[in-house]
């Protein structure tokens, strides 16, 4: 007779209270011999420092990988990842990449048609056809 | 083909030595690569990766004297190369060295020790990115991501913490509830504090945060993982409640437990708190597991039972980091910590109740609170002689509307009228800034104005 | 055909001059409803008519109707109530939402005018004025209690149900003494026969259903269960 209750869940959304960022480690791979590597190797050694301080949320690991082209690989929370491949850039483009890295959500690219995505109820409610007056057409 | 080394994770002196990069800042991962592997470099460079800031290292915690004396023998070994090995597995260390010289002794214990939290990168960065401030060390974060299962030792395990997060938690979504739907059933009271508070959905939280699991609790283990065994689950009983002397019948004898009893008995969410050991279950499971021949440690994504196990865990971890805020931080930080992250979750509360009779249930509403008897009146309709007709159906107490609903009979609608109108009564709230009783704990708050407390539900269990 | 014709050129101007005016003269023609027959097809017959036809004029609350003084458009779309609008009924007495609402604090009734645009709104005040007469029709049978029963008619009812169960049947008792077959059910128990009796009844009845009726029926029982759970 008395009203029971249903088990329902909670849902989160980043940036909702807490922002957590998405990306939670970037493993830079270069080679120290090959020409494709020049820039990243004056990217580790002059800017890679200061961008690494600037994101402590980042875990960044740093491994040669001798004969290939250098690479950027973000990891996310999501468990997906994203490898860039940086070879013949110079360091300031490196940044670019790397930047890009960093503010990726992790999801598939995919195109976004609506602008606002929420999971609260319209606050005009869901349009129904039985209630209120209508219009004559 | 070059000889290709393993990543070497480690932390940079220029990272420590910095007044602007301090930890957890100064953590940060680095390779030994562009240091060690010059010819002319020291062996491991151990001199150039050692902090150089000691005074600015946060203190250690529970370090009690098992855990000191193998600091001072590492401290004396650390010369010795040879007692750096890791495991003794045969690999060739000159060609691949390991990922961080530890002590031999290191494997006999069973969660990493708390000195080696100041160098875990992964730490680091899981303790920048929850925004924590800087007052809580890295040692009581390593701390809160071992499980009870992984180590027994309560000082070295996040037990204590998580029953603090845990209680913490349970305490301001209640309160928030409380203040802004005064009017809720109890039974919707702790489903709506479990949507918030429970295991699935701090399993979430934790996940949100991108916590990472060790593959097995050991003393090798990056202290940034977390840590717990799914073989032996954890005992300790981190709800607190009282053990119901007929907890063993209400399972097999369907026994009815009341709304009151839940209260006074079983814990935040309303559930029976089950006995610590439960030995004979395991053993059970243990004898299915070995008919199965599969292990659930071995499976890709683990058995039911296992994923249950790494819910509770993950739930716990992040009870347990609310609980160092609180340790370290105070009361204000811990409840602007779970307001950003718990409270900013969105619930549906309308979406909980279940009802049986819900058209008996509201006329009781009425003659409680001396309104005219609930009529049931048809708004309109349309195709009544067809396969699909819809009725709208309105509750009317005297001439005042309560709900409305719509359905494909006269009863349909009138029966989802009076749920309405029931939700209507038990959904009230008095408004979006309602203060809660912990706004009182800060200095120079206004005077309280008492809450709104309703008179009780329309028929208690 | 002629007649619709003829009534487009017209109506199109008067949409016209509803749409771009605000002169008092535009605003005292006839809305727009003339515009095109209600009977009329989904469909045109050409694209272009097809989308004249479609683009409808705003509804008349957005119109510029020449004022004097700013107003504020209250134009909801029609939709169903939201259960966190408290009705004004359920407001307790402390509540600011119940003192600031005058008009229908003093209003003795009905939430809203059953026909007004704003009717989704279950916590809309009661507008002065209505009195149950105007209210729409109620549905199913009796509805509140009498408390007409007295003590000799429930002893009476026990005795007619205990002789004869079978011409003193649920319903028929319930019509005699007035009162719900929920309330015959309360008082009277069936000699065990008989209800044995009904009971096998039933059940043969069951065993005739086929397949589709069967599921039919199970169906319209978890339907009902879902409606309860909120899921429909």
């Amino acid at each position: 007779m008395t009203v029971k209750a249903l088990q329902q869940l909670t849902t989160g959304r980043n940036g909702v209270g807490a922002f957590i960022l998405q990306c939670k480690k970037m493993d830079i791979h270069y080679c120290d011999w090959a020409g494709s590597s020049r820039g990243m190797n004056g990217f580790i050694k002059s800017i890679l420092p200061k961008f690494a301080a600037a994101n402590p949320q980042i875990e960044f690991v740093v491994s040669p990988r001798p004969s290939k082209h250098p690479v950027v690989i973000g990891h996310y929370i999501n468990g997906r990842e994203k490898a860039i491949c940086v070879r013949n850039l110079e360091p300031l483009q490196i940044l670019k990449k790397v930047e890009l890295l960093r503010d990726a959500s992790g999801e598939k690219l995919r195109k976004v048609n609506k602008p606002v995505q929420s999971v609260n109820e319209s606050v005009r409610g869901v349009w129904s056809p039985y209630h209120g007056n209508g219009m004559a057409v | 083909m070059p000889k290709t080394a393993r990543p070497k994770t480690a932390v940079l002196a220029f990272q420590l030595a910095g007044c602007e990069y301090q930890p957890p800042a100064g953590d940060q991962t680095w390779t030994g690569q562009l240091l060690a592997a010059r010819p002319g470099a020291p062996p491991a460079s151990a001199g150039a990766l050692r902090p150089r800031c000691v005074a600015s290292r946060p203190r250690q915690l529970c370090l009690s004297a098992r855990r000191q004396q193998p600091q001072q023998q590492q401290s004396a070994q650390e010369t010795d190369a040879d007692t750096f090995d890791v495991l003794q597995d045969g690999t060739d260390h000159a060609r691949y060295p390991p990922l961080e010289r530890l002590p031999a002794s290191v494997a006999g214990y069973p969660s990493p020790l708390p000195e080696r939290a100041l160098k875990s990168a992964k730490l680091a960065a899981l303790h920048a990115r929850l925004s924590l401030p800087s007052k809580i060390p890295l040692q009581t974060l390593a701390r809160a991501l071992v499980d009870g299962s992984a180590d027994e030792n309560p000082q070295f395990n996040n037990s204590n913490l998580a029953f603090v997060g845990h209680t913490l938690i349970t305490y301001h979504v209640a309160e928030w509830l409380m203040c802004h739907y005064p009017r809720l059933p109890m039974s919707i009271v702790f489903s709506a504090v479990q949507a918030y508070a429970g295991d699935k959905a701090l399993h979430q939280v934790a996940r949100s945060w991108g916590v990472e699991t060790a593959a097995a609790p050991g003393g090798e283990v990056d202290p940034g993982l977390l840590q717990f065994s799914l073989d032996k689950p954890t005992t300790t009983v981190l709800k607190f409640g009282y053990k119901r002397t007929e907890a063993a019948y209400l399972e097999k004898f369907k026994w009815r437990r009341g709304i009151s009893s839940r209260v006074v008995f079983d814990d935040d969410f309303g559930g029976v708190v089950k006995s610590a050991e439960p030995e004979e279950e395991q053993e059970d499971d243990d004898l299915e597991e070995a008919e199965e021949g599969l292990s659930p440690s071995y499976t890709s994504y683990g058995t039911d039972k296992t994923r249950q196990i790494a819910e509770k865990v993950h739930a716990n971890f992040a009870r347990a980091t609310i609980g160092a805020v609180y340790a370290h931080c105070g009361r204000e930080a811990a409840k602007a910590f779970i307001n950003a992250h718990i409270m900013s979750r969105t619930l549906d509360l309308s979406n909980l109740f279940a009802f049986k009779h819900p058209t008996r249930e509201l006329a009781l509403l009425c003659a409680r609170e001396d309104f005219d008897h609930p009529v049931a009146r048809l708004l309109s309709e349309t195709g009544r002689m067809s396969r699909t007709p819809v009725f709208v159906v309105g509750i009317y107490s005297g001439t005042d509307k309560l709900g409305e609903g719509a359905g494909p009979s006269l009863d349909l609608a009138r029966f989802k009228a009076a749920m309405n109108s029931l939700k209507a009564w038990y959904l009230y709230s008095p408004g979006g800034n309602v203060r809660v009783p912990s706004d009182m704990l800060v200095e120079d708050a206004k005077p309280w104005e008492p809450a709104h407390i309703d008179i009780g539900e329309i028929i208690s269990r | 055909m002629e007649a619709r014709l003829l009534r487009r050129p017209a109506a199109t101007c008067c949409h016209r001059l509803l749409a771009s005016s605000t002169t008092p003269a535009a605003s005292l023609l006839p809305p727009v409803t003339l515009q095109f027959p209600s009977t009329g097809a989904r469909h045109k017959s050409t694209t272009n008519r097809t989308k004249r036809a479609l683009n409808i004029a705003p509804h008349a609350s957005f119109l510029n109707k020449p004022s004097a003084t700013d107003r504020i458009i209250f134009n909801p779309p029609s939709s169903a109530a939201s259960v966190f609008h408290t009705p004004f009924k359920f407001l307790p007495k402390t509540d600011p939402r119940r003192r600031a609402n005058l008009t229908s604090l003093f209003a003795s009734s009905a939430s809203i005018q059953f026909n007004s645009p704003s009717s989704s709104a279950s916590d809309a005040a009661p507008a002065p004025g209505t009195t149950e007469d105007t209210l729409p029709p109620k549905i199913g049978g009796r509805v509140g209690r009498t408390h007409h029963m007295t003590k000799e008619d429930v002893l009476e009812m026990r005795r007619l149900r205990e002789t004869d169960p079978v011409a003193n049947s649920v319903n028929r008792l319930a019509a005699k003494f007035g009162c719900s077959h929920l309330f015959v059910l309360m008082c009277c128990q069936a000699p065990r026969e008989h209800k044995e009796k009904h009971v096998a009844a039933g059940e043969l009845v069951k065993s005739r259903w086929g397949p589709r009726r069967r599921a039919a029926r199970e169906d319209r029982k978890r339907r009902l269960e879902m409606l309860f759970r909120g899921e429909l």
